[in-house]
């Protein structure tokens, strides 16, 4: 049995689906039945949401120990579930050790092209919009919105701006819109538009995380993704706070009072 | 009539999401449907006077319920379908609101807005734990037969 060539996998599977936005004990879980497969005495794996010990060893051998930073993290869903088969088809035996080793590696990120985000980005705000009370004016404002968020999106992605402020800057861009569709259309619900707009920024992925890590008694990963979750709402309060100020300072036909 | 449009719209918004989410693509009416159950409820129980928070509590233990469901029968991580799901309930409007009335000075209103969000995370929260729970009991009753 290749000891080295099993652990190198375990933390590569690990390292893919914490940064991919898995929970934190399914990627110890998944470690683990992996490491299990060398049959040795000692079998640990240990995730925190910044990153990955793993030791394996044996009465007669030098214990083999695994440390691994992961620095960006994002949710790619597609990424969990290719991980999760894989490691799967090896554990019964239906992959060979080397052969799961090759499928991790080529692995892809993206699934979908560019424009089906962009489209997605305009869809989640115009759908949103009957269930926040709207008819189909402000199905059609949250459109219009949604495609300004999608442009500041992914010109931020471009520019590589840090997420906290592109969080902010995008929240300000949808409420400073909307005011402006209020302004130009005085018949528009400007709350239903502007909460629709900003759901796709909203912390929903953190929220279910931070719940379902700290279920688990993981409370480093659960504590730190909590403080994720407060902190994009905050950043998208901010923005949305500013926008609807300077809307309201330059073009006081908007929406507010 | 508003029901039918909140529902099929949440569906067409859970699907857009789940695909910024890069959910697999033989999955993605799978994470729809679990939004659309989600919003229904949520109206439902908007439309017989439970009150916001009430209303959200049940539409997410319906949603978390939906995920698990779905994640035995295609034996899929529940993460796939909770995650998408669970949007049509994140409290985006209580958030604004609060901003809102900050802004126009008014803090008796903002504050009312402010405690209805946490309230609404906490009760997500916990309708996720008592479906996680729930779930994991049943499995481990299965395990010992």
């Amino acid at each position: 049995m290749d000891y080295k060539l099993v652990m190198n996998m375990a933390v590569m599977a690990g390292e893919l689906m914490l940064r991919s936005g898995a929970e934190t004990y399914r990627v110890e879980d998944t470690m683990y039945h992996i490491l299990r497969t060398a049959e040795t005495q000692t079998v640990e794996a240990s995730v925190m949401m910044t990153g990955i010990v793993a030791t394996i060893s044996n009465p007669d051998m030098e214990p083999i120990t695994m440390i691994k930073r992961v620095q960006e993290r994002g949710t790619n869903l597609n990424r969990i579930m290719r991980v999760n088969e894989i490691s799967r088809n090896y554990c019964t035996g239906e992959l060979s050790l080397e052969d799961a080793f090759e499928e991790l590696k080529v692995i892809s990120g993206k699934q979908y092209r560019i424009w089906v985000y962009n489209l997605a980005t305009v869809v989640v705000p115009a759908g949103f919009a009957p269930l926040y009370g709207g008819g189909s004016a402000e199905v059609l404002a949250s459109a219009a919105v949604g495609a300004i968020l999608a442009l500041v999106i992914t010109g931020g992605k471009r520019l590589q701006i840090n997420g906290f402020i592109l969080d902010t800057l995008s929240s300000l861009a949808v409420a400073a819109a909307a005011m402006l569709l209020k302004g130009l259309f005085p018949f528009l619900n400007n709350d239903t538009v502007i909460i629709s707009a900003i759901m796709p920024l909203v912390p929903g992925v953190a929220i279910t995380n931070a719940v379902r890590d700290t279920l688990q008694g993981d409370y480093i990963s659960g504590g730190a993704r909590i403080l994720e979750a407060f902190l994009k709402a905050v950043a998208i309060a901010l923005g949305a706070g500013a926008g609807m100020a300077l809307a309201n300072h330059f073009f006081t036909g908007g929406g507010l009072l | 009539m508003k029901l039918f449009f909140g529902v099929a719209g949440s569906f067409a918004a859970v699907v857009a999401f789940a695909i910024l989410l890069e959910t697999p693509k033989k999955y993605l009416p799978h994470a729809g449907a679990t939004g659309a159950i989600g919003s229904f409820v949520y109206l439902l129980g908007l439309h017989n006077d439970f009150g916001t928070v009430l209303a959200t509590f049940f539409s997410a233990l319906a949603i978390a319920l939906a995920s698990h469901t779905f994640a035995r029968i295609f034996k899929a991580p529940v993460t796939i379908f909770l995650i998408a799901g669970i949007l049509p309930t994140v409290p985006g409007a209580g958030m604004y609101r609060t901003v809102y009335y900050i802004i126009t000075d008014d803090r008796a209103r903002s504050s009312y807005y402010l405690t209805q969000t946490l309230e609404i995370a906490g009760v997500i929260a916990l309708a996720i734990f008592i479906m996680d729970t729930l779930f994991r009991v049943r499995l481990k009753k299965v395990e010992k037969k």
